[in-house]
């Protein structure tokens, strides 16, 4: 996300913009809704409002460096840009929609097929399961969301559906090929027409997040009304169809602002010359060789991505260019405490970046004038638990985008 | 993190998986059928259940190599090269049909059709023989098979006087150019020495490739040992070994070495070393601002389709760049991953329709393009476009060498 | 919790049946109470029902979740004892022999290797050879070349190889089988009752009372009580008034992602730390260590510890330090001695069955302890041998030979069996548990013939979790399916995932990095960034007593 937005921005402002990437990005993983606070720690209803006081508690979180006015900037850079479907909500308010065990999680811009789950505004929902989809049980969902209450309104009613959609005899049926039948029109009938005879009186309809790809928009919009009421989808775990669109949908317009990919290719080392990075040694097939650019963004993840490692003797690297990491746990301190649902000292591990999103080193220094980092390979927050992850991505891309637009200026 | 250099390399690479299922959303195969359960279970989650000599798995069949899953894995896993190992053993044990045999020695057939072209070219153009062929050795009688030149590009390269200058590189030209586009290597060998190189072409024979793809890893290997020593004289005088054959090229440069395990092999390592595309080479000498420019306008349209085998080369797309070169070329590129054949796996009867529902993206997206030409790096894969969209499909080199103004291309049937 | 007992049904397998029901109809009453439900425990029942005796076993918490749960899976041949100890190598030998016989199916014959590596004493090897010949181990050398060739990733510089039949054994599928033979000749068997007193009568002992999993306390009578309780003997024993010194030895072993070799291979050297590693299904698992422990629950694992086996795992296999280490967990052995040696790595292995009216003048009451998995049915033998003294009848042991139920046909276990029994119904069912290849209908069954609601137990029966992502997606599945299955509220199922995750985290916190640790984080993305498990309701209370 963080390295697509920056790529996207880039390309379209005419720079020649060339994407390493040792492999597709996690993007394809994660719901695709852009959380940009949703635990602080307490439930956030205004990440735009939260934003300055949980930048003074956590002074060296990514935000730090992220004003609202650029937050708003950068959501509806996205939003003209995602253009198949839309993408609704903003920094200033806090959705609540349903995860794939019936929590209400909050979310500030989502797409618009997932936006009708907002249970603030629901009484009453049907929410449908698949009989070959195993990575979706609408039992557990609804007994939770029966069980949540939110803050300010009572608890939704919530009733399980479970459909047996025509899957030509497999049982074993994912979300990504669900989310390819669903672009068949007698598919989808099929399945309004099953669902239609199994709802009461219910208000909207929860769906596994399935609904298409390509042509999301015009799926779900047809679904729906073949429904005959609002229908919105809940993110499943990975692979995520919706995390498949964005993701089409940015790599796209990157191709067709002129960037390029060299997918597969591992970025193995800065190339200096006379201590000036000047490019990006990668692994080809057959040899190493050396990707000449003016400006280079690091967006390689953090832990769960491999851009932050640890080894078996606990050496923390940036396994790309080897900068400095931040936050480690020091000496003997342990990285990780025995509850699963602790804050673990390993967790916020990362590079620091000084204003212009440039990885600094010891002394607060950029390590290269013309390197910058965006998205989780920065260190200071805990995304997962903050529900902020692709809102630093999207935010960080955008900021490491501007700054390297203003050294081109 | 696991030293590359070391026994168990690629099996030891499953450690990465972290099931993340990217290369699910990515592979061509498992997306058009349930045949094929996908290219995780088949590499780092079935290899775990692997042990020497006993294979459980027939599902494994269903893979078509394309190496997709490698190429977009982000944490690492050798998925497709796991995959090729894991069905090489099952084929081993369940028997190779005749007609992998047959499919996997283009240079045997070669030699033999060579002097009855025109009788070869009939028979396998006759509907009878064709659906004779089906139901003896199960090749699709619709399968798009090539056409034999009746002359090899080394016949006509050992007549060829190169140019007398200094810089010189080696040619690769495969078995396809050989005997089925031997004009493909004129036009390259023409390129080549209009930037000013000399073009050496060492007797060659088949690189194994369809070989190992057939699951005959020992005869393979022996046909690469012996094409590396033939090539890596030059290799270790500093020449390099440029291939027009993409997915050959690919099998030089790395596909031997790992997943016929042939590290050991010191000629192949310092072929593998010197070996690079055709576009990878042309485009590495525009960056240096050594590639003449002196193309001539070329006022029509054309798609570019990177075949699964050019992108493993992990190099981009060199053939974009190049194109870019061309005044008034209109070129679209196209975001496909695969167009099904790869390699032999859509000739074979059973594999056939999985193949065109994989490749029916791309051939829309060319019908939908339109395109005077459709431009592809391999040449199973224009074979398989041609066969798919009825269009032209033809080698980048092919465009450069028409802009250069080195001679009309040579229009085929 | 649901509680249970096992009872036979010749048809299906085990059944599982909700105990309370004998909690409520009072007292139990058998000839033989089994306390432990390790091996030794499970043995002794099964033995006891197969001579006649009317048994019952009680256990703390699940099925072989002590020292027998937490073992290598390294069925000796006698070869890592046998220079030290030709007594215990022989017993070894002898019950390697005998439970290939009754438990093929729970055996892969892996063969084993011992190897000279370059810190060895190159002339261990000679008396090795010796010693085996002596003992009747069957042993070959092979040339370097050759081990290497048959395990292409050991470390090139071995200068020796000697081939012995040692094989690997599933500790959980050895211990089931023999509870559910033990079930079809009558025991009754009480999984997560703890005992809370030894009652007894005089200077006899009379029975237990033990704490069923409703705190329900349910008085048992015995003729005799055997305390098969290994590292717990000691505190067992102090119930009944008695003293058992039982040496709890900490050993670790690090499970790694994958099979780095097919065959056992043992340094070939006096026994020490970190010199085995066991292909045991689909992993490899390098052990042990040897640390004396004041407390037998005492599993806390030390980074050092840690070090300590992947630098061993280095010396056998080169590249060992890079590869995806698992998880780690740390197990107790009961080393029984009288008087207390400094190293417990020296003290005798075999096993002593402890008559108590002999020692401390209380009657009725025996203590098995000692001894080591591979022996378990020998113990068990011979504790019931002693039982029947006690009871002044004789019966003969039948254990050696007969079959256990699912071995019947004598095939020993191979690896690729869940593959080809995927394979064969690829497009019938789901696969839940990828890294395991754990199918929805296997699932469901277990859970329901288990009658459970914890995913550990399920664990146990199936490797659910226990492969590379550690529960990172068949943990989401499952619970999913138990609240169907077991008809669930929202509130247990979610208690069920939440446990399993804590459960997971407990074996991969301790050696978190490389790969493992990339898998946690990208588990963490789906639990905590996707399902945003941390808010699930009632999830206050639940945090405060999840189990660490």
């Amino acid at each position: 996300m963080a390295g697509l937005t920056a790529g996207v921005r880039l390309a379209e402002a005419g720079l020649r913009v060339v994407t390493v990437a040792k492999g597709l990005g996690s993007l394809r993983l994660a719901p695709a809704t852009v959380d940009i606070l949703g635990y602080g720690p307490d439930r956030v209803d205004s990440p735009a409002r939260a934003l300055a006081a949980f930048v003074a508690a956590h002074p060296d979180h990514p935000y730090a460096l992220v004003t609202p006015g650029v937050l708003a900037k950068s959501v509806n850079w996205l939003k003209e840009r995602v253009n198949t479907y839309a993408y609704l909500g903003d920094p200033e308010v806090n959705m609540l929609l349903p995860t794939a065990v019936g929590v209400p999680r909050p979310s500030a811009v989502v797409p618009e097929t997932m936006a009708g789950g907002d249970i603030r505004a629901l009484k009453h929902v049907a929410i449908i399961g698949l009989r070959a989809l195993k990575d979706f049980h609408p039992a557990l969902v609804a007994d939770n969301l029966r069980a949540s209450a939110v803050s300010g309104g009572a608890a939704v009613e919530a009733r399980s559906i479970m459909l047996n959609p025509p899957t030509g005899g497999e049982a074993d049926v994912g979300t990504l090929a669900f989310g390819r039948r669903f672009e068949e029109a007698a598919f989808r009938s099929a399945v309004a027409a099953e669902l239609r005879a199994a709802l009461h009186d219910e208000q909207a309809v929860g769906m596994p997040a399935v609904l298409g790809f390509d042509h999301v928009g015009s799926v779900w919009t047809e679904f729906q009304e073949a429904v005959g009421r609002p229908v919105f989808e809940i993110p499943t775990i990975p692979p995520s169809v919706p995390g498949v669109r964005l993701a089409r949908v940015l790599q796209e317009r990157l191709r067709r602002a002129g960037g390029r990919f060299v997918l597969g290719a591992q970025a193995v080392g800065p190339e200096l010359r006379s201590g000036k990075l000047v490019g990006v040694r990668i692994r080809t097939a057959a040899r190493e060789t050396v990707r000449a650019a003016r400006s280079v963004v690091l967006a390689t993840g953090g832990l769960a991505s491999g851009g932050i490692e640890v080894d078996s003797r606990g050496a923390v690297r940036e396994s790309v260019l080897g900068l400095p990491v931040w936050g480690r746990p020091s000496g003997a301190e342990p990285g990780f405490l025995p509850r699963y649902l602790d804050e673990h000292p390993m967790d916020s591990v990362g590079v620091r970046v000084d204003r212009r999103l440039r990885p600094v080193g010891p002394g607060g220094e950029p390590v290269h004038e013309n390197l910058h980092a965006a998205g989780a390979v920065i260190g200071g927050a805990r995304p997962w638990r903050e529900k902020s992850g692709d809102g630093i991505s999207l935010s960080t891309g955008y900021l490491a985008a501007g700054a390297i637009l203003e050294d081109a200026e | 993190m696991i030293d590359e250099s070391l026994p168990g390399f690629i099996r030891g690479s499953l450690d990465h998986c972290v099931k993340c299922n990217i290369c699910e959303t990515a592979c061509p195969v498992m997306n058009v059928t349930p045949l094929f359960p996908g290219p995780k279970y088949e590499g780092p989650q079935a290899e775990r259940f692997r042990t020497p000599g006993a294979s459980a798995d027939d599902s494994i069949d269903y893979c078509s190599g394309c190496g997709i899953c490698t190429l977009v894995c982000p944490q690492g896993v050798k998925v497709a090269e796991i995959n090729s190992r894991a069905r090489a053993t099952m084929k081993q044990q369940r028997g190779i049909p005749l007609r992998d045999h047959l499919l996997a020695r283009p240079s045997v057939e070669g030699r033999l059709a060579t002097p009855l072209a025109p009788l070869a070219n009939l028979a396998l153009s006759n509907r009878g023989i064709r659906l004779l062929i089906e139901k003896t050795l199960r090749i699709h009688r619709q399968a798009p098979l090539p056409k034999f030149a009746g002359l090899t590009f080394q016949g006509w390269a050992r007549r060829h006087q190169p140019p007398p200058t200094d810089d010189a590189v080696v040619y690769f030209h495969g078995c396809s150019t050989n005997y089925f586009q031997p004009e493909l290597g004129v036009q390259a060998v023409a390129v080549l020495e209009h930037n000013g190189f000399r073009v050496l072409v060492p007797p060659q024979d088949c690189c194994g490739l369809p070989l190992q793809s057939n699951g005959i890893f020992d005869t393979a290997r022996s046909y690469v040992s012996r094409l590396a020593r033939n090539l890596a004289p030059y290799a270790r005088q500093g020449y390099k070994i440029v291939a027009t054959s993409t997915s050959c090229g690919l099998m030089l440069k790395r596909e031997a070495l790992e997943i016929l395990g042939m590290e050991d092999d010191q000629d192949l390592r310092v072929v593998s070393e010197q070996t690079y595309d055709i576009c990878e080479f042309l485009a590495d000498l525009d960056e240096q601002g050594r590639l003449r420019s002196d193309f001539n306008s070329l006022p029509i349209t054309v798609t570019y389709h990177a075949p699964c085998q050019q992108q493993s080369h992990l190099i981009g797309k060199p053939a974009l760049d190049l194109l870019d070169l061309i005044p008034e070329l209109k070129v679209i590129e196209l975001d496909r991953a695969c167009c099904g054949i790869a390699g032999t796996y859509g000739t074979k009867r059973e594999k056939y329709d999985v193949a065109m529902q994989v490749g029916a993206g791309l051939f829309g997206d060319i019908r939908d393009a339109g395109p005077d030409l459709a431009v592809c790096d391999s040449e199973t894969c224009r074979w398989q476009i041609t066969h798919g969209t009825g269009r032209e499909s033809v080698h980048p080199v092919e465009i450069l060498h028409q802009a250069y103004g080195l001679g009309s291309r040579a229009r085929r049937k | 919790m649901t509680s249970s007992a096992v009872t036979a049904s010749p048809a299906t397998g085990p059944t599982w049946a909700p105990s309370p029901v004998q909690a409520r109809l009072g007292p139990v009453e058998c000839e033989i109470l089994v306390m432990g439900g390790g091996s030794t425990g499970a043995g002794i029942a099964r033995d006891a029902a197969m001579r006649g005796f009317s048994t019952v076993l009680v256990e703390r918490a699940d099925l072989a979740t002590g020292t027998t749960g937490r073992f290598h899976g390294l069925l000796h041949s006698g070869g890592r004892y046998v220079v030290k100890d030709p007594k215990a190598a022989q017993e070894c030998l002898a019950e390697n022999v005998a439970l290939r016989r009754i438990a093929a199916d729970s055996i892969e014959d892996t063969g084993g290797m011992f190897v000279t590596t370059p810190i060895d004493d190159p002339g261990y090897a000679d008396q090795f050879v010796q010693a085996c010949i002596a003992t009747g181990i069957p042993v070959e050398e092979i040339p370097v070349a050759e081990a290497l060739r048959r395990e292409p990733r050991l470390n090139p510089q071995i200068s020796r190889a000697l081939v012995v039949p040692d094989a690997t054994v599933d500790c959980w599928q050895v211990v089931w089988s023999t509870v559910r033979s033990a079930a079809e000749h009558g025991a009754r068997i009480f999984p997560y009752h703890e005992v809370v007193k030894v009652t007894r009568d005089g200077s006899r002992v009379t029975g237990a009372l033990v704490r069923g999993p409703g705190g329900d306390e349910v008085q048992i009578r015995a003729e005799v009580v055997i305390s098969a309780t290994g590292a717990w003997a000691g505190r067992i024993a102090a119930m009944a008034g008695c003293k058992v010194n039982v040496l709890p030895g900490k050993g670790i072993m690090v499970a790694m992602s994958h099979r780095l070799v097919n065959t056992v291979v043992n340094r070939c050297e006096s026994p020490s730390d970190g010199d085995i590693l066991v292909p045991i299904h689909t992993v490899s698992v390098i052990g042990t260590t040897d640390v004396q422990v004041a407390d037998p629950d005492d599993w806390s694992i030390s980074h050092a510890e840690i070090d300590q086996m992947l630098e061993a795992g280095e010396n056998l296999v080169p590249g060992f330090r890079a590869a995806r280490a698992l998880r780690v967990w740390g197990g107790v052995r009961p080393l029984f001695q009288d008087d207390l040696p400094a190293q417990s790595r020296d003290v005798t292995r075999a096993h002593a069955v402890l008559d108590h009216s002999d020692r401390d003048g209380v009657e009725r009451f025996l203590t098995i302890v000692g001894g080591k998995f591979c022996t378990f049915r020998l113990m068990a033998q011979d504790a019931v041998d002693a039982a029947c003294t006690v009871l002044g009848t004789q019966r003969p042991c039948r254990t050696a030979d007969e079959p256990l139920p699912d071995s019947a046909d004598g095939r020993f276990y191979w690896m690729g069996s869940r593959l080809a029994r995927r394979e064969a119904s690829l497009h019938d069912d789901q696969l839940i548990c990828e890294c395991e290849l754990i199918q929805r209908g296997r699932l469901e069954d277990a859970m329901v013939q288990r009658g459970t609601a914890n995913l550990d137990d399920i664990r146990r029966i199936l490797r659910l979790g226990m492969g590379p992502c550690q529960g990172g997606f068949c943990t989401f599945r499952a619970t999913g399916i138990l609240h169907q299955a077991m008809k669930l509220s929202a509130s247990e199922a979610n208690r069920a995932m939440l446990e399993f995750l804590q459960e997971r985290w407990k074996g991969v916190q301790p050696l978190l990095h490389g790969d493992q640790l990339r898998q946690a984080w990208l588990d963490n993305w789906i639990f905590q960034g996707v399902l945003d498990v941390e808010h699930l309701p009632g999830m206050a209370q639940t945090r405060e007593h999840a189990p660490v």
